[in-house]
């Protein structure tokens, strides 16, 4: 017996009370596996979303907060343009290695035509998110003012001057600069693309055939809020490991990533009681899996991730937005916010698998 | 637009000999070791002293509303107008195997290079065959049978335009497919307890399973 299939097997058996016979052969009908490329793929899509989102909305914020630390806004921003950058890539990648022609998928303007198919639509998203973070990157870390900055987020900076074209990076950046209003506009449409990465839980969720999929509410909301936490998360520890200093803006992303986990961990729960409500037998075997066996770890893990940082995040962030963080509370909070942020992004990784790995379809078979 | 072509099972007179997925593994040329286009489950049903188990035969049953097309990225799944029949586009095929999560029958298989494969009614043959097919034709018309209907030992599966398939079914299969069960994707008979054959005997409406002595 297969040991993803023996949770399910058992399920059927208890739902069919034939629970000591072996005769519930069959009555499946196994979906063509997906491999772990896809929930990296759905995970790393949506963390570069949450990347882009800090590096968009960190002018704002400090403006908003009255800043006076620019350093800890351009690290914020550049940080949060690196996430997008290399997490995008990293969901390309993934998804590309899981396809059978790559050539025909890297050809997308030509092949994916069919945008009633979410992996169309995501495409297009992935890509523009891609193309904005890429573009404000570049615009961060290069000409006259980020020659000037100083931060750990500028090491791109020491790349390119190994290869001899500082210089010139710096003088073409600042040549063709957009005015404020443009670069507000890039910021827009990064952040609305940011939102739009929601698209990975509605590739899953119109999958009418997977009850733990077929969610259209919790599923999406679930990968929206736990993937964007974790990219806000990410970003605001990397920022951190180099920068420990808890100044407002820090405490307003990490009261967000705290937000946005206690809203993934609630549309992880609205989830979960769908699905143990179901009359279905592959909600019955999902539900199994989950909680048995090596999966209920995942389960754990998705749980524990999210709450951790939901309460952390939102302490940490109300200590250091009204100002009551000190260096005693900063010694300790600066760590904690890295530990749980690091915990979330594993949850949030696990919530992506172990959706994966416990799915089964309703068993379809023309019995009369 | 053409009448939508699909497939009638009649589980109560089918034996699970396979002869339906051999049939159409070798119409299509396929491995025998390739996943069938067309394959034969075993279903267990009630509970000891009860217990029977169903030999079942299933395909992919060219739905009227087609999920797979839907999802299908590169649209190489097109599920055609003049007859209904849902054909693969190889050529434009990614591998990317949502069609089989979306397919409620577990029908598209998927080859060494990892594309996409399944029943194409015989509109043509071997994987991709009956892409870009002239509209398919009756028996009677001069087209093929179906591999698999003319080689059912027990006449369990039928093939054809709705109207010709619904004309041979049962009222309670037809009554059923009308009232929406298997979302209308296929015509099945209900599997008959030995009160509904006896009942059935009795009026007459049914010869097959009948016990005839003869002296
Ligand atoms: S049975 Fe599956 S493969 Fe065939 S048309 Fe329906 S959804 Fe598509
Ligand atoms: S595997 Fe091929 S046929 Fe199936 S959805 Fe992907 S591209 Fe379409």
């Amino acid at each position: 017996m297969d040991p993803l299939t023996a949770p399910l097997e058992f399920a059927i058996a208890l739902e069919s009370g034939l629970v000591g016979q072996s005769a519930v052969d069959h009555y499946w009908l196994s979906a063509d596996y997906w491999d772990l490329s896809i929930p990296l793929y759905l995970f790393l899509a949506v963390v570069a979303g949450g990347g882009v989102l800090t590096g968009a909305t960190a002018p704002v914020l400090a403006r908003l907060l009255g800043s006076a630390d620019g350093r800890l806004e351009g690290e914020l921003a550049r940080w949060g343009f690196l996430v997008g950058v290399v997490s995008a890539a990293g969901a390309g990648l993934a998804v590309l290695s899981h396809l059978a022609v790559i050539l025909r998928a890297v050809l997308f303007p030509i092949y994916l035509t069919n945008f009633e198919s979410w992996i169309t639509i995501g495409t297009w998203i992935l890509v523009g998110l891609s193309v904005i973070a890429t573009v404000c990157l570049v615009f961060r870390l290069f000409g006259a003012k980020a020659a000037a900055a100083e931060g750990a987020s500028l090491f791109p900076r020491a790349i390119v001057g190994k290869l001899g074209l500082l210089e010139l990076a710096d003088r073409l950046v600042d040549r063709f600069r957009p005015p404020a209003v443009v670069m507000g506009g890039l910021y827009a449409a990064g952040s609305l693309l940011a939102i739009a990465t929601i698209y990975t839980g509605f590739e899953l969720s119109i999958v009418e055939t997977v009850p733990l999929w077929n969610m259209p509410v919790a599923v999406p909301l679930a990968f929206l809020f736990s993937g964007l936490a974790a990219g806000i998360g990410l970003t605001v520890g990397l920022t951190l490991v180099f920068e420990r200093r808890l100044e407002p803006i820090i405490g307003a992303y990490a009261a967000m990533v705290g937000l946005l986990s206690g809203l993934g961990l609630a549309a992880v729960w609205y989830g979960w009681s769908v699905l143990t409500a179901s009359d279905a037998p592959a909600a019955a075997a999902s539900q199994v899996a989950l909680t048995n066996g090596t999966l209920a770890a995942g389960s754990w893990l998705v749980v524990f991730g999210l709450a951790v940082a939901s309460v952390v995040g939102l302490l940490v962030g109300a200590l250091a937005l009204t100002g009551r963080s000190g260096d005693g509370t900063d010694r300790l909070a600066g760590p904690a916010l890295i530990g749980s942020f690091g915990l979330l992004l594993l949850g949030s990784l696990a919530l992506r698998i172990i959706l994966l790995l416990a799915a089964e379809q309703n068993p379809v078979v023309v019995v009369g | 637009m053409g009448e939508q072509w699909m497939f009638y099972f009649d589980p109560n007179r089918c034996i699970g000999c396979h002869a339906c997925s051999v049939a159409c593994k070798q119409r299509h040329d396929r491995d025998a070791d390739a996943d069938e286009w067309r394959s034969v489950f075993h279903v267990s049903t009630g509970e000891y002293p009860e217990f029977e188990e169903v030999p079942v035969s299933m395909s992919c049953m060219h739905c009227h509303d087609a999920p797979c097309e839907s999802v299908c990225p590169p649209d190489a799944i097109i599920k055609r107008d003049e007859d209904g029949i849902v054909t693969v586009d190889r050529d434009r095929c990614i591998g990317c195997h949502y069609c089989a999560w979306a397919c409620p029958f577990g029908a598209p298989t998927y080859d060494d290079e990892g594309l996409m494969s399944k029943c194409n009614l015989c509109l043509g043959e071997g994987a991709g065959g009956g892409h870009g097919q002239p509209e398919r034709k009756t028996p009677e018309e001069g087209g093929v049978q179906p591999a698999c209907v003319s080689d059912c030992v027990g006449d369990a599966i039928k093939a054809g335009p709705q109207s010709e398939v619904m004309a041979e079914a049962s009222d309670r299969a037809a009554e059923r497919f009308e009232d929406g069960a298997y979302d209308q994707r296929v015509i099945v008979e209900p599997v008959d307890d030995d009160a509904a054959v006896a009942e059935a005997i009795r009026e007459g409406e049914s010869t097959a399973g009948a016990v005839t002595y003869e002296g």
